[in-house]
């Protein structure tokens, strides 16, 4: 490549690894040569690396951290055995060949028995962090449901109904919302937005702009239901949802499709 | 107070064992997540998990504080070595020490700033297109090329190239770090 990339994504793409043959070596080529390309190409693999932040929640099992640790620590003991171990061999002359001889067989043995019990070790090791992943998964569903409870019974949630504007999509939606907790629950159906378009919820203040609570976009129009947390202490004057384009908007630009007051 | 990564990274260079097991914690389920949704392997993912902190642990003193991110950098290397893992390639020792340079739009340093990221990233994707969250979900979970994309989804070249260009616009509007 002669000069800079012309377009800001090929950056991108490049970073998410979608580009291939003389498209991928011309960009590889220019940034070799370019500090400030390579700079952008930094930035761009920031950008692709939050993706990893859409990937489904996954707990690590508490043996990883174990086995990290006992790693570090095994790595630095080995460190300072290597010098003991090695003036041993010097020193060894003709009791060596002697005790090699009859020591080998114990020592296939125990290389034997030791090789069971880490392998068992490592099956149980399996086994327990199974069991505690089920148990974490057990506790967020616990997690969720007191949270859902929490918010249904807190005397001061309000439970706010959406209606639709006239002309724009059909819809039923309910939130409930709690300010002082900060979190909102909604329910309800919506018919699914235009293919370039995304449905998004907002909390209307009584001061300031409207706060984003949630992007979404139903496939159908079928009931959904999902809870999330908002910033607390927003005092709600009413709630709205706009068709924004796809993914959302900072600040809402797109048409009203539901309203409802807060009281 | 809470550590930074770049002082933590510091007193791993002095081989301090808690600032590696607050990185971890910091930043161990992410990768966790990212590797499993890649590798469809609990274990194997813990297995890169637990290795690419300990390359953490040995090699702290090359990273660039100054100009690297320390999730960033977990991140590209991880789906690097995952990547790699799924299509039975070596990684290359070149292209880990490039991404020590990886600038994240965001600071990370906090469990609440993950959160509302992690919120916004699953917002953005669910709000592309059904056809452009794909696009963007096999190059980027399963490392494919925009002719792999194409081979897999079955639609011609030209129309995946556009889909994934416009997605990455999308996204890269939606991700902007929030200006106060």
């Amino acid at each position: 490549m002669n000069g800079h990339p012309t377009r800001e994504e090929d950056f991108d793409l490049y970073a998410i690894g979608a580009l291939e043959g003389e498209e991928k070596r011309a960009i590889e080529s220019h940034v070799a040569e370019c500090a400030a390309c390579s700079r952008r190409l930094a930035e761009a693999q920031g950008r692709i690396a939050t993706l990893a932040w859409g990937a489904p929640r996954v707990e690590p099992s508490l043996t990883v951290k174990e086995r990290l640790m006992s790693q570090i620590r095994s790595k630095a003991d080995g460190r300072a055995l290597i010098s003991p171990s090695v003036e041993a061999e010097r020193g060894g002359g003709f009791f060596r060949g002697w005790w090699a001889a009859v020591l080998a067989p114990v020592a296939v043995a125990l290389a034997l028995a030791a090789s069971f019990l880490w392998r068992e070790n490592a099956r149980l090791d399996r086994q327990l962090a199974e069991l505690r992943a089920n148990m974490q998964d057990q506790q967020k569903q616990l997690d969720y449901a007191r949270s859902v409870a929490h918010l249904l019974e807190a005397r001061d949630t309000v439970t706010v109904s959406l209606a639709p504007i006239p002309g724009m999509a059909n819809g039923a939606v309910k939130v409930m919302y709690n300010e002082k907790m900060g979190m909102l629950m909604y329910e309800g159906w919506i018919e699914p937005p235009p293919e370039d378009k995304s449905y998004q919820l907002w909390v209307v203040p009584k001061e300031g702009t409207p706060v984003s609570v949630g992007v979404f976009n139903p496939a159908t129009s079928d009931t959904a239901h999902w809870m999330t947390r908002v910033p607390g202490g927003v005092a709600a004057k009413a709630f709205a949802v706009t068709l924004e384009p796809a993914g959302g908007m900072p600040r809402p630009t797109g048409p009203m499709v539901l309203v409802g007051p807060a009281t | 107070m809470r550590a930074s990564d770049a002082a933590l990274i510091e007193r791993i260079v002095a081989k301090d064992e808690a600032a590696l097991a607050a990185l971890y914690d910091r930043y161990g389920r992410l990768l966790s997540s990212v590797l499993c949704r890649i590798l469809r392997d609990k274990q194997a993912a813990e297995e890169i998990l637990q290795d690419i902190f300990y390359q953490l642990w040995s090699t702290a003193a090359q990273f660039d504080r100054s100009r690297g991110s320390v999730p960033g950098w977990l991140v590209v290397i991880g789906r690097n070595r995952a990547i790699s893992l799924l299509r039975r390639q070596v990684p290359s020792q070149g292209e880990e020490l490039q991404e020590n340079t990886v600038v994240l739009p965001f600071n990370l340093e906090s469990a609440v700033a993950q959160e509302q990221l992690l919120g916004r990233v699953k917002g953005a994707l669910e709000g592309l297109p059904k056809e452009q969250r794909a696009a963007v979900e096999l190059a980027y979970f399963e490392g494919m090329t925009h002719s792999e994309i194409a081979a897999r989804t079955g639609d011609p070249l030209g129309t995946v190239k556009t889909r994934l260009r416009s997605a990455i616009e999308t996204l890269k509007r939606n991700l902007q770090p929030e200006t106060a």
